[in-house]
């Protein structure tokens, strides 16, 4: 693949990244405007979120080592496979906050349920159904990795998949402290 | 039956359309000329016909601004609404000055620059002066249309409401309610949660301030008075509008909206003047289901007397929910 | 990127990543659905001039939207109404128009063999292709289609109870609509990237098209705006099938209170307009960028004012994101909000007046070729001012009290999305005809259709502005429920019957498109000697556009009539010659 293909791929991924960014911002704000409006009932955002926040920093630090040793697929391999596995961990994580949150009585809906805890739910699913794209896309390069179809000079379904995932992870921490402190 | 023989009507023109175009466009090649290509009489006649429709656009517009302008609104029954008037009689002017001028000026150009093969256009690509003329001068006018705007939006929005008579208008599918604040001109709480068949429209009984609350189907307005109204839905969004008063607002559910007017016109004044028919009407003006198209309610606009003795003559809601048990 | 692959009917037609087949496929899908957006506004005029009677075209309905008199139902009345929108902005104006034009356009007039991405670009098109299928399926569900108007403001269109429509059919409308964004992001990334890299050697931004920076420009407004429509529609969803209360709170509706408590449809209209403003510039820039080319190649003149033009441009797109509040002066925001948006609404009368201009200084001593694409380009500009303008008194917070929501504001939105930017489209068909088919169309045939549509469109529109100033509210059912509209029943009956003419005309249009794609002459290598690069590829159309090399760029779009030339266009890939210097 020639330069200007790679420049385009990646700008396309770049764009279609905004894209999602606006998104949030949509959901985001719609919390912001609706929070002092009144009816809004607080709660602590369970330790799990924490636990997943740390997780998917760690996953992003792999992916990265993951990349620096390119030239040794079976090494690089094993350190995707490693930020796949701890994308898993992090959803497992997400899910079982989200069983506190119910244990706590903040519920998406029915009985009982608060519109602060609806926008969590649906912010959190939101990101995670971004995340188990990104978890496909791991996959697949981990796959492709390991055939040795990657080379430091040629690359780009590698660099995509790390744009997107890395993205998909800064996401979360900005979601998280949004969540955490707004 | 009829569907049948219209399609068939259809089919039947499209075979002879395609047919007249086959038979020009050959008898075109047998002249050696392309049927397609735009002649000089083409121009002619294209930028001709520019002219002449154009024009014919324009006395179209003012006729209609001639033959329907009796249909339009009356003057203004509100203080601010008289105020909008002038805001708008300003900026209609004004867009319709630019309208006069520009249009013509748009289809006299399509003729009188209708091409030809001896001719040459002139090549000319940029102006920054001409830029600068037509970007400061209507900013200038902007600046101007902004600010009037702005004040009477100001004017219109920001009222004394402490002297105002507070009335409630509650909306839903497909009708209108009023409720009156009462002698102490304070209206009583509502919650949906406490709506049945009597209490329609959920007042509070237990809130003192519910008990001199008058339910109305219509609602009187004394002249010269300032009113407060309130509005509520009970399902959807509506909206009140009173055309005539210059006031509109939507009513949402879980949200209490307000508008602020004074009335200058009674009704008997309008009907000397629109008519023996003429009513003042509150519409629904936003979707709201299949009967939004009917919601009506009238408002009627008389002297403080007159008031006085309609108003006297209904029920409050602690004579109409309370006593009743 | 030229690999010359074998082509089967299926790779050629149907699942083609060939940017000029994707634009043919968008452009022929927004045709039938403009067919279909424009037979449900003839259901609609006819029970408005007839309300309450029957009518043969209501033969076209499903059986149960009437009644058994044979006059149509109400709540299918507002059905009709709110599918004949969503059809018309999103189908045909937005999917139709630049899913068209910017495919096809834009690899060709910047030297590019294809799009960055071909398969990203065909994903576009069959996202598209469902959406379109789900669509038009939720016409004949039980309940039918979404009612509650193309704006779908809740509660109405979250509570089947309020109105059938939004039961499955608004469902339906929700994952049509989420189908259709996925897919307009899909095609506004390649076009961003596209423009961005793949210019051929010399193709400089400032040397670009006006086309292109319209298209680039359009672009990005979507690329930012339609997500959050998306998310505007994840909280309705939610609300809608899982109880939640986004938007609802305190209702009862047809004697059921709901549980909902907290939510505010307001929340709901701020996050549609933020994508709903942007969106009608998304429409309109793509037609006023078309009618730029059009007018310059066939004054055989320069666009007056190519850099304001793109200033222009580039500011009206800036601002469409901060005014979107207009639309909502009348939900008891703050007055202070409302002031602010008045502000920012009025500005961008300034870069749409400088347009306006520029348009008109190209006109000016031009040497005017009226083919019926120049026809419509210059019917566009008259709609522009025409609809501009009444727009200043709609963005006028203190009177837009009186005609929001009012035909006055049905006759603006329609004069320039309808009008100006439906002409912006034609213009295009027209024009690019022989490029796409390579045929021309029917010239006689052409200058018909434009008379008739031009004299119908503005039979149907201007009127209704006087309709708006009498008080007359939209979406009604029927003028006849309040005698204050009694008086208005004639300009209903004129409206109504330059309506039906003018969706009659139309069909010359369309047997004139389809005709010439089969029987039309042959095309010339460049027929309206315009000195853009899509004309210098070969009229049969290639895979990769060009025959070996790319061209190589010289100068700018815009040397017709230039002083010293041979003949009064010179393509962009004439080199300079000595002395002469670059515009």
């Amino acid at each position: 693949m020639n330069l200007i293909q790679n420049r385009s791929l990646k700008q396309l991924l770049w764009i279609g990244i905004g894209s999602i960014i606006m998104f949030f911002a949509g959901l985001t704000s719609a919390y912001v405007v609706r929070k002092p409006q009144g009816n809004w009932v607080e709660f602590v955002l369970p330790d799990w979120f924490l636990y997943s926040t740390i997780t998917i920093i760690t996953s992003s630090l792999l992916l990265f080592a993951a990349k620096k040793r390119i030239y040794l697929p079976k090494e690089s391999f094993k350190l995707l496979f490693g930020t796949f596995f701890l994308g898993i961990i992090f959803s497992y994580f997400q899910f079982r906050g989200w069983q506190e949150l119910t244990s706590q009585g903040v519920f998406l809906t029915g009985e009982g349920s608060n519109v602060s805890g609806s926008f969590l739910y649906v912010i959190t699913l939101a990101h995670i159904i971004h995340l188990i794209g990104g978890l496909i896309a791991i996959l697949i390069t981990a796959i492709k990795t390991r055939k040795g179809k990657y080379s430091p000079n040629d690359c780009l379904g590698f660099d995509l998949t790390s744009i997107y995932w890395h993205f998909v992870g800064l996401l979360w921490i900005y979601l998280f402290f949004f969540l955490k402190y707004f | 039956m009829t569907n049948i023989l219209i399609a068939l009507v259809v089919l039947l023109v499209i075979a002879a359309l395609v047919q007249l175009t086959r038979v020009s466009e050959l008898l075109a090649e047998l002249k050696n000329e392309d049927v397609n290509e735009v002649t000089d009489s083409d121009n002619q006649t294209q930028g001709f016909l520019y002219l002449v429709v154009g024009m014919g656009f324009i006395v179209f517009v003012v006729w209609q601004m001639f033959e329907w302008n009796h249909l339009l609104l009356p003057e203004a029954s509100s203080i601010h609404g008289a105020k909008i008037d002038v805001l708008m009689q300003f900026t209609m002017t004004m867009i319709l000055v630019v309208f006069f001028i520009l249009t013509p000026m748009l289809f006299y150009f399509a003729y009188r620059y209708r091409g030809n093969k001896k001719k040459t256009a002139y090549f000319f690509a940029h102006s920054n002066k001409l830029e600068l003329i037509w970007t400061v001068i209507p900013t200038i006018v902007l600046t101007g249309v902004i600010i009037f705007g702005l004040k009477t939006w100001d004017e219109t929005m920001n009222v004394d409401t402490s002297e105002a008579k507070i009335i409630e208008v509650y909306s839903e599918q497909f009708k209108w309610t009023a409720r009156s604040s009462g002698e102490d001109n304070k209206l009583g709480n509502s919650n949906f949660k406490l709506v049945t068949a009597e209490n329609a429209i959920g007042v509070d009984m237990q809130d003192q301030n519910s008990l001199d609350d008058k339910l109305l189907r219509e609602v009187h307005l004394v002249v010269g008075e300032p009113v407060l109204l309130k509005f509520r839905s009970r399902d959807v969004i509506h909206s009140a509008f009173l055309p005539h008063f210059r006031v509109q607002m939507n009513c949402v559910p879980g949200l209490i909206t307000q508008f602020a007017f004074t009335p200058t016109k009674t009704t008997k004044q309008m009907k000397q003047k629109e008519g023996e028919d003429f009513e003042y009407v509150l519409l629904c003006n936003k979707i709201c289901g299949a009967a939004h198209y009917n919601m009506q309610m009238s408002f009627i606009v008389e002297t403080q007397e007159e008031y006085d003795a309609w108003i006297a003559s209904k029920k409050t809601l602690s004579e109409k929910l309370l006593t009743q048990k | 990127m030229s690999d010359h692959h074998k082509e089967t009917f299926i790779t050629k037609y149907i699942f083609s990543q060939d940017h000029k087949m994707i634009a043919k496929q968008f452009l022929i899908t927004g045709m039938i659905m403009a067919v279909l957006g424009m037979i449900m506004s003839a259901v609609f005029r006819v029970q408005l001039a007839n309300p309450g009677e029957s009518s043969i075209l209501y033969t076209l309905l499903p059986g149960s939207w009437v009644n058994e008199m044979g006059a149509l139902n109400p709540d299918k009345y507002l059905a009709l109404v709110t599918m004949h929108g969503t059809i018309l902005v999103f189908w045909v104006l937005t999917a139709g128009l630049s899913g068209t034009f910017a495919n096809f356009l834009i690899p060709l007039q910047i030297g590019a063999r294809d799009m960055a991405s071909g398969f990203i670009n065909m994903l576009s098109y069959w996202f598209f292709f469902i959406a379109t299928i789900v669509l038009v399926s939720s016409i004949y569900v039980q309940g039918g289609p979404a009612s509650g108007g193309w704006t779908i403001y809740p509660p109405l269109s979250a509570l089947p109870q309020a109105i059938p429509g939004s039961g499955t059919g608004m469902t339906l409308w929700l994952v049509s609509i989420t189908l259709f964004v996925v897919g307009s992001l899909l095609g506004g990334l390649n076009y961003i990237v596209t423009i961005l890299n793949l210019r051929t050697k010399g193709m400089s931004m400032q040397r670009m098209p006006l086309t292109i920076w319209a298209l680039l420009v359009t672009a990005i407004l979507g690329v930012l705006s339609f997500p959050v429509l998306l998310s505007c529609g994840l909280l309705l969803i939610f609300d809608r099938s899982f109880g939640t209360s986004f938007y609802l709170s305190d209702i009862i509706v047809n004697g059921e209170m709901l549980h909902n408590m907290g939510g505010s449809p307001i929340l709901f209209e701020h996050l549609f307009w933020f994508l709903g403003h942007p969106e009608v510039y998304i429409i309109l820039l793509p037609a006023l960028g078309i009618i730029s080319e059009v007018i310059s190649v066939n004054s055989r003149k320069p666009i007056f004012g190519y850099k304001a033009m793109v200033v222009s441009i580039l500011v009206i797109g800036f601002l469409s994101f901060i005014v979107w509040g207009h639309h909502m002066f009348m939900t008891g925001m703050n007055p202070f909000l409302g002031s602010v948006f008045t502000f920012t609404t009025l500005l961008i009368a300034i870069p749409s007046a400088v347009k306006v201009f520029n348009y008109l200084a190209t006109l000016w001593r031009a040497n005017i070729r009226f083919t019926p694409a120049m026809l419509f380009a210059i019917a566009g500009v008259s709609a522009f001012i025409t609809g501009g303008l009444t727009g200043l008194i709609l963005g006028d917070s203190a009177l837009d009290i009186n005609v929001h929501d009012t035909y006055f504001v049905v006759g603006h939105f329609h004069i320039v999305m309808g009008l100006s930017a439906i002409y912006g489209m034609l213009a295009g068909v027209y024009h690019w005809f022989p490029k796409m088919y390579g045929r021309m169309m029917n010239k006689n045939l052409g200058y018909l259709h434009f008379w008739a549509t031009f004299i119908c469109a503005y039979g149907v529109f201007f009127p209704m502005h006087f309709l708006g100033l009498a008080g007359l509210p939209r979406r009604y059912y029927t003028n006849t429920a309040f005698p204050m509209f009694d008086g208005l029943s004639n300009i209903n009956d004129i409206i109504t019957f330059f309506a039906l003419a003018g969706a009659i005309v139309q069909t010359l249009f369309l047997f004139n498109f389809f005709y010439s794609i089969f029987k039309g002459t042959k095309a010339s290598q460049n027929p309206w000697k315009s000195n853009s690069l899509e004309w210098t590829t070969p009229v049969e159309r290639i895979h990769g556009n060009w025959p070996g090399e790319l061209p190589t760029v010289h100068r700018w779009a815009y040397d017709y009539s230039k002083p010293g030339a041979e003949d009064d266009f010179v393509l962009q890939t004439e080199p300079l010659k000595e002395g002469e210097e670059e515009h």
